[in-house]
């Protein structure tokens, strides 16, 4: 678990343009965010996007941090290049719509790509909507609190709580029927 | 510790779902973290991490560069600012002199440029010594001691006064 004093210089040496600081925190970070990116999409490659567009963004922003939790800071940059995706994704359906269908492989469930183990977990994953999906995700992998979820989603957090509950339950009864 | 294990999920959880929901409502959450922590997500390949880290590096002299020109530009305002501020200052210092000269716009503009300094004694010693004589008039007249027409002479001291002025400012 990284420590408040540590992190905290991590972060300070990051403001300072120091490489070995921003590879620390991929370190510190990479795993928890992959793994958020791909219960998302399901897909490794646009997680691999996903991620390195992330901390792309964490270079270029890093000025911004102004304090407090920094897990908070990171998701809310990781959940909105995910909207972000989702955006472009709709935007390539629309166009697919209106043209041909070559692209109708880009716009199905997130997949696998070829070869890999579709996890049983993946597969009743996108049996949720995103939504739900993204908040179970965001709870689970930034390891926030709901009142800290809440206000990344502004919204309640008597509603994160019962929207977040609803999912896990519905999850929890398609893991407990497949 | 992490913002999650701060916070009282029973206590969240009585306070919005109820004291005899809460139970229930505990185990769903215990139960679908179990399932999540039992199905891990894949790890990052070690190749994308490399490739992440290369990026960064590759990135920072541009984000160096960029805070560079942005802190230049911060001084190139505060500098423009202070030239204003001294500028507007020096300006300001400088309303005393126009002061002074409003004051000396009262004296006739031929007297005060004049450098002939014999020449613009005689001319105020012609005016004192016919606004002496003014004021002698204007006091006789006011103790009674002229018998003549109070208003006649009245009017004919205000000509005199008006022509005198006249004079005066004509240098």
């Amino acid at each position: 678990m990284v420590q408040g004093d540590d992190l905290a210089r991590v972060i300070s040496g990051c403001k300072k343009g120091d490489s070995r600081c921003f590879s620390r925190v991929v370190d510190m970070y990479g795993s928890r965010c992959y793994g958020y990116f791909h219960r998302l999409t399901g897909n490794n490659d646009t997680s691999d996007e996903l991620l390195s567009e992330l901390f792309v963004k964490l270079v270029e922003k890093i000025g911004s941090y102004r304090g407090g939790s920094f897990e908070s800071w990171l998701f809310t940059i990781a959940s909105n290049i995910f909207h972000d995706y989702l955006r472009g994704k709709q935007r390539r359906k629309k166009l697919a719509e209106v043209s041909h269908e070559e692209l109708e492989w880009e716009i199905e469930e997130p997949k696998q790509s070829d070869g890999e183990m579709v996890d049983r977990l993946q597969s009743q994953l996108v049996k949720l909507d995103v939504e739900t999906r993204e908040l179970i995700m965001l709870r689970f992998y930034s390891q926030l609190s709901f009142k800290e979820i809440a206000r990344i989603r502004s919204e309640p957090i008597g509603t994160t709580l019962a929207k977040t509950h609803r999912g896990l339950k519905k999850l929890r009864q398609l893991m407990e029927g497949s | 510790m992490n913002d999650q294990k701060r916070e009282n999920l029973k206590e969240l959880v009585e306070k919005f779902f109820g004291a005899g929901q809460a139970e229930s409502c505990l185990q769903d959450f215990q139960e679908a973290e179990r399932i999540l922590r039992e199905h891990p997500a894949p790890r990052p390949d070690d190749m994308l991490i490399s490739n992440i880290k290369a990026e960064i590096a590759m990135r920072l002299p541009a984000r160096r560069a960029r805070i560079f020109r942005h802190r230049v530009w911060e001084a190139a305002g505060v500098a423009a600012a202070v030239a204003i501020v001294a500028f507007l200052g020096v300006r300001l210092s400088q309303q005393p002199d126009r002061q002074h000269s409003f004051h000396a716009s009262l004296l006739p503009t031929a007297i005060w440029e004049s450098n002939n300094i014999v020449a613009d004694d005689v001319d105020l010693a012609v005016f004192t010594a016919e606004i002496e004589q003014i004021r002698s008039e204007v006091a006789a007249l006011e103790s009674g001691e002229d018998t003549a027409d109070p208003d006649s002479a009245i009017a004919e001291l205000e000509m005199e006064l008006v022509e005198l002025n006249s004079d005066f400012w004509k240098g």
